[in-house]
């Protein structure tokens, strides 16, 4: 009975302590941290485009419309193993608006890269120096972003893309 | 010879002032990099990490130092991209509170504890 006593506020203790590590823990990936921008308003970027040096995209002319923004290289093998996805997803979700940024790439090989697995993209953006990707807190190839028609971001994905993730949490948006 | 002589001094000065901005500028540097997470290691900060992408916050954060931003308004800067994960110290505000009580009341609920039940026993 005494030894009870003694135990049971060491036992209450530790499942205190169990219950707010799962707690904290609980759905926490550290291979894929949440984004500090979801539910907030894009960055601010001009871009040019890979096909033409002519025309430029602003982000506030994304406004209005549902936009996917992807961030690829060629010399990025995960991006290889997604990119036919985007074929599916722009079938799928015909309203949306598909941007590639070609990230710290040599445009060459960009352009050779979506010649081989084609060019899904609505526009291809350059992001030759990476500012656009710090500026929306990109860390490794490929990252995937959905905004809405308000210009906010609703979505982010680090890694490449998957169907069940297509499924489960694009095609949820929309 | 005067003229030499105070060219001598001038760039004795010149030069010692420069190397040592530059030694205090590798402190700032080292110092904060040492605080931040590279997010595409296991574990290592920017400093240790020798990734593309400790490469680029390196040069981000001496840029930024050298435009005349404290450590504070880098730090800033990087969490509202990267979020306060980037961040091996988190930041003492609301939102963390809990995490850094945390430990204080775990010592104070033991103490209490440990007193209740030495002093029941010494009842006995």
């Amino acid at each position: 009975m005494n030894r009870a006593i003694l135990i049971t506020p060491l036992i209450v203790l530790i499942a205190i302590c169990l219950f707010f590590l799962i707690f904290i823990l609980l759905g926490k990936n550290p291979n894929n941290p949440p984004s500090a921008l979801l539910n907030k308003n894009l960055p601010d970027f001009s871009s040019i485009n890979l096909y033409n040096n002519q025309e430029t995209l602003l982000s506030d002319s994304l406004e209005g419309n549902y936009t996917l923004i992807n961030f690829f290289a060629s010399w990025c093998t995960p991006c290889r193993a997604e990119h036919h996805l985007f074929f599916e997803i722009q079938k799928e979700i015909p309203e949306l608006f598909i941007l590639g940024f070609s990230h710290k790439d040599d445009l060459g090989d960009s352009k050779k890269y979506l010649e081989e697995e084609g060019n899904p993209y609505s526009f291809v953006g350059i992001d030759s120096d990476g500012k656009i990707a710090f500026d929306f807190g990109v860390f490794g190839l490929p990252e995937t972003f959905i905004t809405n028609k308000n210009g906010e971001i609703i979505f982010k994905h680090t890694g490449p893309l998957t169907k069940k993730i297509i499924k489960d949490e694009i095609a949820i948006l929309f | 010879m005067k003229l030499q002589f105070f060219f001598k001094i001038f760039f004795f000065l010149f030069f010692s002032f420069s190397l040592c901005a530059n030694e205090n500028l590798d402190y700032k540097v080292k110092k904060l990099t040492l605080e931040l997470r590279c997010m595409t290691c296991q574990n290592q900060s920017v400093y240790d990490s020798d990734s593309n992408y400790s490469k680029d916050i390196k040069i981000f954060v001496i840029k930024k130092f050298k435009e005349g931003l404290n450590e504070k308004e880098i730090k800033k800067i990087l969490t509202e991209r990267y979020g306060e994960y980037i961040l091996f110290k988190p930041y003492f505000n609301s939102k963390n509170l809990f995490l850094w009580l945390f430990p204080f009341i775990l010592v104070i609920l033991s103490i209490i504890i440990l007193l209740k039940n030495s002093k029941k026993t010494r009842t006995k």
